[in-house]
């Protein structure tokens, strides 16, 4: 589904990603894990879209497409989604208008009508009681004034009502507390599919106890430095990134 | 640099034509006041950015071909009514329509007609003085003692330009007694191809206790201009409200003074402009606290694309002895294309002691990081552009005093919006 290979990324003269290569299959949960710095959030960004960074070398396909021929709109519509580790607060536009606009952009690119308007809210306000919403969310400005945990619930909502192909979460587990990771846990559960893929880009081991995934990867100074299976995340774990480091320069 | 200036002889001689050979005693005062003055220049701090050329000479084209039985109603005034429901008053190419009478006994207010003016203009408001040397008939409102009216008073002020320069003048004095409650709609459009340029002065007076809801929406055709002036005297515990929205023409001046003559008083001065190729917005805004406790707010948001050229000049002045004055101004701008300026500058004088003041300013441009997440949400850039943009504005929608017109506002800035947005790719 995903096929990424020899990316170079760099923002001015810093690289942060230095040729990396993955590959997801549908119905695969992937775990990308990395002490901070390590390039995880620009991978996930670069996958999505964000035109700060430079690509200096590689390709990203999706479906055999080439992202980089993909505004983030066209690649949303195809069915990415990328989860933000900070959720933008966007004062005086709704968060239900947002929802719904979302909604019928994937639905008219896959040739169906706007959803209607009855529909919408039954759908929303089902998904939201998955999540432990309160439905009065709907009506505020997206993420405006949220707590943390209710940004990345509300990301999480988003990500139920769009059902895409692929979803990248990045760093949705952090800042939450047991119930908001339990939450967030259930809904991505809830995605899982043999024909969706997911990528969880994480900095602890915590939500894969939730989440099982089944390949973990090792993003270490813009490099994969190592793979292994969700075995890998608990040895990251006890270990700590230290270990990591020493392998990699050794 | 000569600037352009006012041909007196010219306007004396439309004046003559206009009323049919004599000059009133009042308006020769105005006339030689004029003479004296001339209409402000850049050279003055309070026009400093807004040069009055282009209405300088559309107003003496007219002058010099004016032909004062032109004073058909556009056709479009009906539809544009309709759409509101309001108490209407149409004041067609500076001219009353006739059913105004009818049209104020229904409303439940008494209704004057003035051809006069006979008080000079303020201090550097010679535009008010031109507005007396040529007015056709202005309006003499009151709305009486504890009134509640059932619907806004609106006053459509619609010109059509086809062929030669226009001009208008409107006038009109409103007086709302102690305890009356009003709201009133100021609609401005204009349609035709020849310049334009309309002239209105309102006096407004709020008795003790008196509360009145006011707004402008200035949708004016392209090439026409505006100069608008709005007076405000407030008496004890008086409330006013007021929201401009201006989204057309290519001129737009608009001085808008209170004076919070009362204990208890508050007052709160709100605006959305919308500016985009060849067009230029000046708000000036003075508020004079002259009692306390008063209050004032002022929140003006502004966006700005292609060319726009906009001035954003909110004032307060807390008098000697004004004590518990609370007075706060905010002026917020959104800049689409780097071609697009905005001169904004807040200003507070204090002469009293015990105050609580605050202002601030802002220019700036789309957050990025917001444009991105709604286009990973499958939002095209443009539709973003317009979320976000609208979003900005909304914040002094979501204010408007006048509920029963948020629909028309919304929509009508919406499109404008659009417009606008297409103008600065």
């Amino acid at each position: 589904m995903l096929d990424i290979r020899d990316l170079q990324v760099r923002t001015g003269d810093t690289a942060i990603l230095r040729g990396v290569s993955l590959t997801i299959s549908a119905g695969e949960v992937h775990a990308i894990m990395g002490p901070n710095g390590s390039g995880k959030s620009t991978l996930a960004q670069v996958i999505a879209g964000r035109d700060d960074y430079e690509v200096t070398s590689g390709s990203i396909t999706f479906d055999g497409i080439d992202l980089f021929d993909l505004a983030p709109e066209e690649r949303a519509r195809a069915g990415i989604f990328l989860g933000f580790q900070y959720p933008v607060e966007i004062p005086g536009v709704n968060n239900a208008y947002l929802l719904k606009a979302a909604v019928n952009a994937r639905r008219k690119t896959n040739g169906e009508s706007e959803i209607d308007a009855f529909e919408f809210l039954k759908l929303a306000k089902e998904k939201m009681a998955l999540l432990g919403m309160d439905p009065k969310f709907l009506n505020r400005g997206v993420n405006e004034g949220f707590s943390g945990g209710e940004k990345k619930r509300n990301e999480i909502l988003q990500m139920a009502m769009l059902e895409p192909r692929l979803a990248i979460l990045d760093e949705t587990d952090s800042g939450l507390d047991i119930d908001a990771l339990r939450a967030v846990a259930e809904g991505v559960n809830a995605l899982r599919s043999p024909d969706r893929a997911i990528v969880l880009v994480t900095h602890y081991q915590r939500l894969l106890d939730y989440v099982e995934p089944d390949h973990v990867h090792v993003l270490f100074d813009g490099r994969i430095v190592r793979s292994g299976d969700k075995s890998l995340a608990i040895d990251l774990e006890a270990k700590g990134y230290e270990w990591v480091r020493e392998a990699a320069s050794g | 640099m000569t600037q352009a200036a006012l041909s007196i002889e010219a306007l004396e001689a439309a004046v003559r034509r206009i009323a049919d050979g004599g000059i009133t005693p009042a308006r020769r005062a105005a006339l030689e006041r004029l003479k004296r003055t001339g209409l402000p220049t850049t050279r003055d701090e309070d026009w400093k950015y807004t040069d009055l050329a282009p209405i300088i000479d559309i107003s003496n084209r007219w002058f010099a071909a004016a032909d004062p039985a032109e004073n058909a109603v556009p056709t479009i005034a009906d539809s544009l009514a309709s759409r509101i429901d309001a108490s209407w008053f149409v004041i067609a190419n500076g001219s009353v329509a006739p059913d105004a009478a009818k049209n104020a006994e229904l409303a439940g207010i008494k209704l004057t007609q003035i051809d006069e003016i006979a008080a000079p203009a303020p201090t550097g408001a010679a535009l008010s003085d031109l507005n007396a040397v040529l007015l056709q008939n202005g309006l003499q409102i009151a709305v009486p003692v504890d009134a509640r009216l059932t619907k806004p008073l609106g006053f459509l002020c619609i010109d059509e330009a086809t062929g030669t320069p226009g001009l208008s003048q409107v006038r009109i004095e409103l007086d709302v007694a102690p305890g009356a409650v009003c709201e009133v709609l100021e609609y401005h459009v204009s349609t035709g191809d020849a310049p334009h340029f309309s002239n209105t002065v309102i006096d407004l007076r709020l008795g003790d206790g008196a509360r009145a809801a006011f707004v402008r929406l200035q949708n004016r055709a392209h090439g026409h201009m505006l100069t608008a002036r709005l007076q405000v005297e407030q008496s004890r515990d008086s409330i006013f409200e007021h929201a401009a929205f201006d989204l057309g023409g290519s001129l737009t001046r608009s001085d808008l003074h209170v004076n919070l003559a009362g204990p208890g008083a508050s007052t709160e001065l709100s605006g959305l402009y919308l500016a985009g190729a060849h067009q230029h917005i000046d708000n000036h805004i003075r508020v004079d606290h002259r009692i306390g406790p008063a209050v004032s707010r002022q929140e003006y948001r502004g966006i700005l694309a292609a060319d726009a050229r906009c001035v954003w000049n909110g004032k307060a002045i807390v008098h000697v002895g004004a004590d518990g004055t609370d007075a706060e101004q905010a002026n917020h701008n959104l800049l689409l294309s780097t071609g697009a300026e905005i001169d904004a500058k807040p200003e507070l004088e204090i002469y009293a002691d015990e105050v609580k003041c605050s202002h601030g300013a802002t220019v700036g441009e789309l957050d990025e990081q917001a444009l991105f997440y709604l286009r990973t949400r499958g939002i095209e850039r443009d539709d973003a552009t317009r979320i976000l943009t609208r979003a900005f504005g909304n914040s002094i929608i979501s204010k408007l005093p006048i509920e029963a017109l948020r629909d028309i506002i919304t929509e009508t800035v919406d499109a404008r919006l659009s417009a606008l947005i297409e103008d600065g790719n």
